[in-house]
């Protein structure tokens, strides 16, 4: 910005520039006592000429800096906006707990597990609590299910939704005073219908899926989580180039990302473990390396404790690390406190 | 791309699933092993894997009325020769089918490299199937995993990543034909002995797996247990045949068999819940200490 735009005398704008002080920027590199005596003008009269330029340029950096940041938030703003999303339940008291209410949305979790420890079963069970209407307290949101190992059965899906409406059901009793505003005008099956389910068979199906979802979601805008089981599966079948593997992963990463903040709606990623050779032993650690681990805002580790399963939170930004046990039933995901005793089969 | 709608698949739709003959493990599997995905089947040698999958070969033949799927099935075995004597014997159990073994397709593995082969050429022989008169193939067994990939192997970081990687690509490939041809696919597994007193790495519902008072664990490992959807482990154990299930359960078996059943899909049981002595001092970081 050239110090001719200053509202100064053209004199002294005269005097500026012969002194060489063309820009804006040249004059605030020196005290007033100095430009004084460069343009051996009175110092109020220098401390003017300072004052009109850091005004304009005060007013310049107001207008110019808005338009880059656009849609900047103060963190007051950010944390307000926080506490009114709703968070969707895992239906484990326990783990909602250490979870600090529940999977949040605008943010990445991913969730990971040894077979068998119940990823898939958690991942349903997120798809039908996210519909829990506002009234219980849910966000009363649709689900979309990206299936790319084909463990997701509908019959499972059927048996959970019934047992989260039975539950509902149980809950409406409580409050039957308020029957006539609180109508519970759901059925197991619409929790079906609520489920929008994407079967994958390879990498390039399961990119092309979440690059269609931007659209997808911007048209069903009720859409409140998105899951991913697994996010891991096709990756690890022959990627000779694992230079593009990591380029593929990363860039899914940050689609998803993007998903998650603009439509406000949580991201599930399910992964699976493998073991890492180091200093000289072997140990157990979720899939896809360490570029990937950076990828997701949340980690959550799923491993057995004796005969207990347990969830542990292995990567928050708001939340400490605490581990809380969790229980797979006929009923979907449940607290493991409450089931005191052990149902053997046969 | 289209979403699916869920409902309409549930009701008008629903999962196929082919008998095993046995009401007892027919119930635990909610009505036979499931189309769409893959059931492994680990056990050790001599528990009957393979008369378990030479009778789900039968059983696919009956009509849905019997639990059966209505369709030919495709058998693709290791260790040859094919027991064709043993199912002819077994046929005879299934007096209402007509020729039982003219809808029975089978195929000698090499290799594992040879079994992603004969996979990839399988295409065209499911869709010709399912295009012309003769009943599609519904049901595809693989006996045994183990053996192809147990000994083709070295013990080298090299061999160990390809080998994880052909598992994925194998189970790919099933899970993509299950899908498309509405395929119950049965792959057949080994077992490992566990050696030390640690239960080494969990994978599924029970903390260890017994069988003839040996603690074993599935072959192949924590990668191939990623690519099934369904396994369930036969265990033997000699002494408490009689008294725990008698005879007529499983038509052409006279063994029993106790089941653990270990399932992704988890929907079988409605009683099925998990709560065992608490550990709860126990330091969560352990995790990534396992080996």
């Amino acid at each position: 910005m050239e110090v001719s735009s200053l509202p100064i005398s053209a004199s002294q704008r005269a005097k500026l520039i012969s002194a060489g002080y063309t820009t804006l920027s040249s004059l605030f590199s020196v005290s007033h006592s100095d430009i004084a005596r460069d343009l051996e003008i009175s110092e109020n009269e220098a401390l003017e000429i300072l004052r009109l330029a850091s005004q304009r340029r005060g007013s310049e950096r107001s207008d110019g800096t808005s338009s880059i940041v656009n849609g900047a938030q103060s963190a007051w703003e950010m944390l307000n906006e926080e506490e009114s999303l709703g968070r969707i339940t895992t239906s484990c008291s326990e783990l909602d707990d250490i979870l600090g209410g529940g999977i949040s949305c605008k943010e990445v979790t991913e969730i990971g597990g040894v077979p068998g420890i119940g990823k898939t079963q958690l991942g349903i069970q997120l798809a039908v609590n996210v519909q829990i209407p506002m009234d219980y307290g849910g966000l009363q949101g649709k689900a979309i299910y990206i299936d790319t190992e084909g463990s997701f059965m509908v019959e499972r899906v059927l048996q959970i939704a019934e047992a989260c409406f039975e539950d509902m059901r149980g809950y409406h009793g409580f409050l039957k005073r308020d029957l006539q505003t609180c109508q519970l005008n759901m059925q197991p099956k619409d929790f079906l219908e609520n489920i929008i389910y994407f079967r994958v068979c390879s990498y390039t199906e399961q990119i092309a899926v979440v690059n269609y979802l931007e659209k997808f979601i911007s048209e069903h805008k009720d859409v409140k989580v998105v899951i991913i089981d697994s996010i891991t599966f096709h990756f690890r079948q022959d990627f000779d180039d694992m230079a593009l593997r990591t380029r593929l992963l990363g860039g899914m990463a940050l689609k998803l990302m993007k998903l998650a903040k603009k439509f406000t709606l949580a991201v599930v990623l399910l992964n699976q473990v493998t073991t890492k050779y180091t200093e000289g032993q072997y140990q157990l650690t979720l899939a896809l390396g360490d570029s990937w681990s950076h990828s997701c805002t949340n980690r959550v580790i799923l491993y057995w404790n004796g005969n207990e399963r347990y969830a542990y939170i292995d990567k928050s930004p708001s939340v400490r690390s605490a581990a809380a046990p969790y229980a797979v039933t006929g009923r979907g995901i449940r607290s493991s406190v409450s089931n005191c005793k052990r149902v053997k089969m046969m | 791309m289209k979403p699916e709608d869920l409902l309409q698949q549930l009701t008008s739709n629903p999962t196929q699933k082919c008998t095993l003959g046995c009401p007892i493990l027919d119930r635990v599997l909610a009505g036979g092993i499931p189309c769409n995905s893959i059931t492994e089947l680990v056990a050790e040698s001599g528990c009957g894997k393979t008369q378990i999958s030479l009778q789900l070969l039968l059983s696919a033949q009956l009509p849905a009325s019997l639990g059966g799927l209505n369709a030919s099935s495709l058998y693709l075995f290791s260790e040859s020769p094919f027991p064709l004597r043993r199912l002819h014997q077994l046929s005879s159990s299934f007096p209402t089918l007509h020729n039982p073994s003219d809808k029975i397709l089978t195929h000698p593995l090499h290799s594992a490299h040879h079994l992603f082969d004969v996979l990839s050429q399988l295409d065209s022989l499911l869709l010709s199937r399912q295009l012309t008169s003769s009943p599609p193939i519904k049901l595809i067994v693989i006996d045994s995993i183990a053996a192809l990939f147990r000994y083709e192997f070295e013990n080298n970081a090299r061999d160990l990543k390809q080998r994880s990687g052909l598992f994925f690509k194998i189970s790919s490939k099933l899970k993509e034909q299950a899908r498309r041809f509405g395929l119950a696919v049965v792959v057949i597994n080994q077992v490992v002995d566990v050696m030390d007193d640690s239960d080494g790495l969990r994978i599924g519902n029970s903390a260890c797996l017994y069988t003839s008072e040996r603690k074993v664990s599935a072959a192949l490992g924590l990668s191939w247990a990623n690519c099934v959807n369904t396994r369930l482990f036969l265990s033997r154990n000699e002494e408490r045949v009689a008294q725990e299930v008698g005879d007529d359960c499983f038509t052409t078996q006279t063994r029993s068999y106790y089941c653990y059943i270990r399932n992704k899909v988890a929907k079988r049981f409605k009683n099925r819940t998990y709560k065992g002595t608490s550990c709860r001092n126990k330091d969560p970081i352990e995790y990534a200490g396992w080996t």
